[in-house]
């Protein structure tokens, strides 16, 4: 790594790159072309097709949102975009078959590492494609389907077409219409009735490329009575031009299903994160998004549920950490559909370094939907004078049955709980270090534990020299 | 900018999400009727002099429609004020608009009432509080339940002033409310109450704006509404606290007591913080009667509707309790519970 780059980097942990090592790279840019040819390529039934095409003409015609941090947003060239680029000519099974460099990387992020000790399954995605997918016995034995999403299309179509942008359509904004025109791996999860899947399946996602845009796409069905838990994290190396992820998530939880869903987002502060997550919990389903923000330059991420069945449950824990140039635009949606509902959202945000942090959040209680429960608690730190946060929640409530509460509190770190760290031999940073990550425990304490650890790491890397 | 140059607010923005700009314009969005006079009057010694009503819009299409209606234009200056002033406003015809300016020097208390029956009514309430001001302003909405009724007031307030305003809404069919307050100078604070009883098909949307343009300077909002029948309230908040505005404390409380199957709230208090050393919190709750309350006035004796309606009035009254000065107190607490027993009576 040249001198430059580690400047740009700086303590970014991720910010290295391998030689990019394509065997298929697109032109930039996108038309109804490149999105027929990706389809081509990929060799999609014709219906997959006309979505894309279909999707592809929504985000033309559709504008940008008029909300949120548009000077950012505006600033996105999508002709400068690259739409595809396959860096392995198929998923490998097996750790070994896959290609050095990019074995190298995953390496560096520990993936096969934790494969290895505990996880149910792993899928790790380079660049626009899985290049590795592993599941264990036991889990296939059981019906378990794990696959990068190309692969799911092949193998299970009938599935895929059932549930693909039921959840999320593609018309629902203008992001998740790019991502359907030129979606590219992601994952595919089917557990079936009844079965617990015990450890955590995982994915990771790494952009390598300048300018490189990914698109994947994860969909994620847990039939009646069965529970799964996926952890997803993200890097990306930096450059000094930017690059676009916008996947879109959908999560179906049948009766009695519970999904749980973590991500721990740290892509480099060149990367704009604008991914719809959406999932619907049908009679009696659970569904947890927990969800960490610590890297990109801006992200609109806001977990939503559709509590469709009664007596379904939503849970969102999020925390966001907006450094110099960041906005962390993150929320949670929670729409009660039926009655008897109930929801929890616990949002907690760090402003540092002229970095803006903001809640978004939407609470929907439909007129039929009588006795939901809900309460949104948003608590928000500011570390110094120039940096921002925002609370926008919104409570819409249709009917007089439902007990709704919401409250929020922006502040600085107490001078007494810094005093009284430091009076037991503390020095500042370290103390500020301690409060911070015991603002961020409701969080950490429901990750799975590397995820935990690497949490706290991060944490403690973006906060060094944030005293004085 | 004028009216007519303005393009009509997207529903994006939360100003105009839940009451769009084309459902509380008297007519057709781009018509601007010519307005009747709101009669403006006041018993005490008080006198209210006739101005021309200020061109600035903010950039807001409901004050430069204000603004290009005409209506009548009046302004109070206010001293040291021993007794509470009361302001009447008298609506009628077919869209009629008034606009008020307050201008405080002293310490004073003023009440504004408006009523009448007209189809349409708008109101400009603006306020510049001097170094040092007091007001306690209170705003009592019983107009007529088929009026559609605009509103907006712009409060500025300099170096160590206060403001305590309360508002009770119990009038109109459809109410589009816009109050903006800006703290400009340190040691300035607002204390604001706004108490809503909805019923019928009544739809009462409030905006309220507080701006801490300064540091060291103090901000407390509740807004509690009981809805009934097929109402719709909504309330929504923007609380900015500006760069350098260290030591600014500011709350916003928004509540609402749903008492019917069909009646609707919407709740959405923001906060933008861009200084670091401040306390901003905001909280918002929506629910039903509790049932234990209901259950122990009934086995004192009281009705299923005298127990509600007792209910009712203690969680309204409660919206007031922030406000220091008695007087303003007491009248908006009186005026509440006039309100509530002729509801009871009905």
């Amino acid at each position: 790594m040249t001198d430059d780059t580690q400047d740009i980097i700086g303590d970014y942990k991720y910010g290295f790159h391998d030689p990019e090592n394509s065997t298929i790279r697109f032109d930039k840019g996108l038309s109804e072309q490149v999105v027929r040819d990706i389809s081509e390529l990929k060799n999609e039934p014709e219906w997959m097709t006309d979505i894309r095409v279909k999707a592809y003409r929504h985000f033309e015609e559709r504008v940008m949102p008029e909300w949120g941090n548009c000077a950012l947003l505006d600033s996105i060239d999508f002709e400068s975009i690259t739409y595809f680029l396959r860096s392995s000519n198929k998923t490998e099974k097996s750790w070994d078959d896959v290609p050095d460099d990019i074995k190298n990387t995953f390496d560096r992020l520990g993936i096969p590492e934790a494969e290895q000790k505990w996880l149910g399954g792993v899928t790790a995605q380079y660049e626009s494609e899985a290049v590795y997918h592993s599941i264990r016995e036991d889990l296939e034995e059981q019906g378990v389907i794990f696959l990068d999403m190309d692969s799911g299309l092949k193998e299970y179509p009938e599935i895929v077409k059932k549930y693909f942008g039921t959840v999320i359509p593609h018309s629902d904004n203008k992001f998740s219409a790019l991502n359907t025109a030129v979606w590219s791996g992601g994952s595919f999860l089917y557990i079936p009735k009844g079965v617990h899947v015990e450890m955590p399946v995982q994915a990771y996602f790494r952009i390598n490329a300048k300018n490189m845009g990914q698109f994947e796409r994860t969909l994620i069905i847990a039939d009646e009575g069965s529970s799964v838990h996926y952890v997803e994290g993200c890097t990306a190396p930096s450059y000094s031009t930017d690059s676009l992820h916008s996947a879109v998530v959908e999560l179906i939880a049948m009766d009695g299903a519970k999904i749980r869903y973590s991500t721990v987002q740290n892509w480099s502060s060149n990367v704009y994160n604008l991914v719809t997550k959406r999932a619907v919990a049908h009679r009696n389903a659970t569904v947890e998004w927990v969800d960490g923000n610590i890297g990109s330059k801006l992200t609109m991420k806001y977990p939503s549920v559709l509590l469709k069945g009664e007596g379904a449950h939503a849970e969102v824990i999020s925390v966001a950490y907006a450094g110099k140039g960041q906005h962390q635009d993150t929320g949670a949606k929670v729409h009660h559909l039926a009655s008897n509902t109930t929801s929890n959202i616990l949002s907690k945000s760090i402003s540092k370094d002229g970095g803006r942090s903001s809640y978004r959040g939407l609470l929907q209680v439909t007129p039929k939907s009588t006795g939901c429960r809900s309460k949104v608690v948003c608590d928000a730190l500011i570390l110094d004078s120039d940096s921002r946060s925002d609370t926008y929640p919104t409570m819409e409530i249709g009917n007089s049955t439902s007990d709704l509460e919401h409250e929020a509190s922006v502040s600085k770190v107490s001078n007494d709980q810094l005093f009284y760290l430091m009076s037991r031999g503390f020095n500042e940073e370290a103390a500020m270090g301690l409060i911070v990550n015991g603002f961020f425990e409701p969080f950490t304490r429901e990750l799975p534990m590397e995820y935990a650890v690497e949490l706290n790491k991060l944490l403690e890397l973006e906060m060094e020299g944030s005293i004085g | 900018m004028m009216y007519h140059q303005m393009p009509i607010p997207p529903r994006s923005e939360h100003l105009w999400r839940y009451t769009p700009w084309p459902r509380i314009h008297p007519t057709k969005t781009d018509d601007v009727p010519s307005a009747d006079d709101v009669i403006f009057s006041n018993d005490g010694p008080q006198v209210l002099n006739s101005i021309q009503p200020s061109q600035d819009s903010q950039g807001d299409i409901a004050r430069a429609f204000l603004q290009a209606a005409g209506g009548s234009s009046s302004q109070m200056s206010l001293n040291d004020e021993s007794e509470p002033i009361h302001i009447n406003a008298r609506a009628s015809g077919h869209v009629a608009v008034g606009h008020l300016h307050l201008d405080v020097k002293g310490s004073a208390v003023v009440f504004l009432h408006i009523s009448g029956e007209p189809e349409w009514v708008g109101l400009h309430i603006t306020g510049n509080l001097h170094p040092n001001a007091h007001l306690a302003f209170g705003f009592i909405n019983e107009l007529d339940s088929n009026t559609k009724f605009l509103r907006c007031e712009d409060w500025q307030l300099d170096r160590d002033s206060s403001l305590e305003h309360a508002t009770l809404s119990v009038g109109g069919f459809r109410c589009k409310s816009d109050l903006r307050t800006s703290l400009n100078g340190t040691g300035s604070s607002v204390r604001q109450s706004i108490t809503v009883n909805a019923d019928g098909s009544r739809h009462d949307d409030k905006h309220v704006e507080i701006h801490h343009h300064h540091g060291h300077t103090q901000s407390d909002l509740v807004m509690n509404s009981a809805c009934g029948g097929n109402s719709h309230f909504i309330g929504t908040g923007l609380l900015t606290i500006a760069e350098g505005a260290n030591k600014s404390d500011a709350s916003q409380v928004f509540r609402n007591l749903l008492l019917s199957e069909k009646a609707r709230a919407e709740a959405i208090p923001e906060l933008e913080v861009l200084a670091d050393d401040v306390s901003a919190a905001h909280g918002a709750a929506s629910a039903p009667i509790d049932r234990n309350q209901l259950h122990y006035l009934m086995s004192r004796g009281l009705s299923p509707e005298e127990a509600q309606s007792v209910i009712v009035n203690g969680f309204l009254y409660d919206a007031f309790s922030n406000l220091t000065n008695k007087q303003l107190l007491e009248e908006m607490r009186t005026r509440l519970t006039v309100h509530l027993e002729c509801e009871l009576k009905r």
